[in-house]
């Protein structure tokens, strides 16, 4: 089959399933992310996060017991539930079968706020990373897509059509911060800043780590970190925290609800506690405090000052703007 | 007839999409292929090994008003608090914008 007749065919095939880039996704109905709708957008912000997992009642029970949030079916799916925190969508939940070979496991996937998700799409093949799932629009939502950055960390990219979510500080319950986790942060750093137009702030180690922050209209939007000495063999990825107000009381609650302990509490850069959970289906989640005060021992911004850096980053292959870009 | 043949075409243009590319790789994800775009399982491998005392994730306290230009702290996240009850921390010097709910 010559490449021409096997494109075609590729086409006329999708034609007659409705499976076209870019055509209006079929099925699920998401909320807004903006309700009422706003102008506001925010590139680089982390806006959304949904879990696969292979059992929703399980996740349901265990994300509802521990940070307070019920739970809407969404509209064309059964398997798709909408985790509200006092009446605010905050995530989607997604069940689908996970096959027992063990090489694959549940996780939350971190969507990203962009204005234009087709020049996402460049500047991710322009800068080395992979296109997972091609763009495709969701009703009220907006389009999103699917990429993997050059490491392999799994990440999605939306462009809300009600508006991004204001900056404001996240409620107990709610998504405060995210991280990634990479091999080789030099280039990692390069990639995100092409994508999203990040500033890069170099952070103080007191380990032989990585870390970085990055930065979008003034405010840290994400830590990106290399993984801890001795895991070469470990997956990058993106792990989103979400605000409580005792990480040692969220951490018993998730024992107790079927989670596991992925790290201890312990204290972090922002002056309070911070621990990483799994749920009861495998999918880490991160766990944060976030205090009105700063910690007096010395673990808050004053001990980690940051000089806004591009580690190793080439500028934008594409020689043009980032897709959060006007 | 026609239709054995409909389903023949049918058939051979997704096992060129297939060959063609597109879709989720194997090596970072596994695409469900259930029509949601979020639909995919991670890679095994996580390890949360590691973390010792100076391997820091959280966010910066920034103490600086952004103003721009090189050699400024990193800024932190958003301070303003939804119920307006002006929580302190992160001090910053861009705009906080109000209005209603969602997310940080």
């Amino acid at each position: 089959m010559n490449k021409y007749l096997a494109g075609t065919l590729c086409t006329l095939a999708l034609l007659s399933t409705g499976i076209v880039t870019g055509a209006p996704a079929a099925g699920i109905e998401l909320p807004p992310l903006s309700e009422p709708a706003s102008s506001e957008t925010h590139p680089g912000k982390v806006i959304w996060a949904d879990l696969v997992t292979p059992d929703l009642g399980k996740a349901k029970d265990f994300y509802g017991g521990l940070f307070g949030w019920s739970f809407q079916q969404a509209e064309g799916d059964k398997n798709f539930a909408v985790a509200l925190l006092d009446g605010r969508p905050v995530a989607g939940l997604l069940q689908r079968p996970l096959a027992a070979d063990r090489k694959h496991q549940t996780a939350w996937l971190t969507f990203i706020a962009v204005r234009d998700v087709a020049a996402a799409e460049r500047s991710v093949k322009a800068n080395g990373g992979k296109v997972l799932s091609a763009p495709k629009d969701y009703p009220m939502r907006g389009r999103q897509a699917v990429f993997a950055d050059p490491d392999g960390a799994v990440f999605a990219v939306l462009a809300s059509s009600s508006g991004d979510p204001p900056d404001m500080l996240a409620d107990p319950g709610e998504w405060i911060w995210s991280s990634v986790l990479v091999k080789n942060p030099d280039r990692e750093a390069g990639f995100y800043r092409a994508l999203f137009g990040y500033e890069v702030f170099d952070q103080d180690s007191d380990d032989t780590s990585r870390h970085v922050i990055l930065a979008s209209d003034d405010y840290a939007r994400a830590g990106l970190h290399s993984l801890p000495d001795g895991s070469a063999h470990r997956h990058p990825h993106w792990l989103n925290f979400v605000r409580v107000e005792d990480v040692g009381a969220a951490v018993a609650k998730a024992v107790k609800l079927g989670g596991k302990i992925l790290v201890d509490p312990r204290l972090d850069r922002q002056g309070g506690q911070l621990a990483v959970v799994a749920d009861p289906s495998g999918a880490p989640v991160g766990l944060m405090e976030w205090t009105d005060t700063e910690d007096e021992s010395g673990a808050s911004g004053a001990m980690t000052p940051g000089t806004p850096q591009v580690p190793g980053a080439s500028p934008p292959a594409t020689g043009t703007p980032p897709a959060g870009s006007p | 007839m026609l239709r054995l043949s409909t389903i023949a075409l049918l058939l051979a243009g997704l096992g060129a999409c297939a060959v063609e590319g597109g879709g989720y790789d194997g090596d970072v994800g596994v695409g469900l292929g259930v029509g949601y775009v979020g639909d995919y399982y991670e890679p095994g491998g996580y390890d949360y090994g590691g973390w010792g005392p100076g391997y820091r994730v959280g966010p910066p306290r920034c103490c600086g008003h952004g103003s721009g230009g090189r050699g400024r702290p990193a800024p932190s996240i958003p301070s303003h608090a939804r119920s307006g009850g002006g929580h302190g921390g992160g001090g910053h010097g861009g705009g906080e914008h109000g209005g209603g709910g969602g997310h940080r």
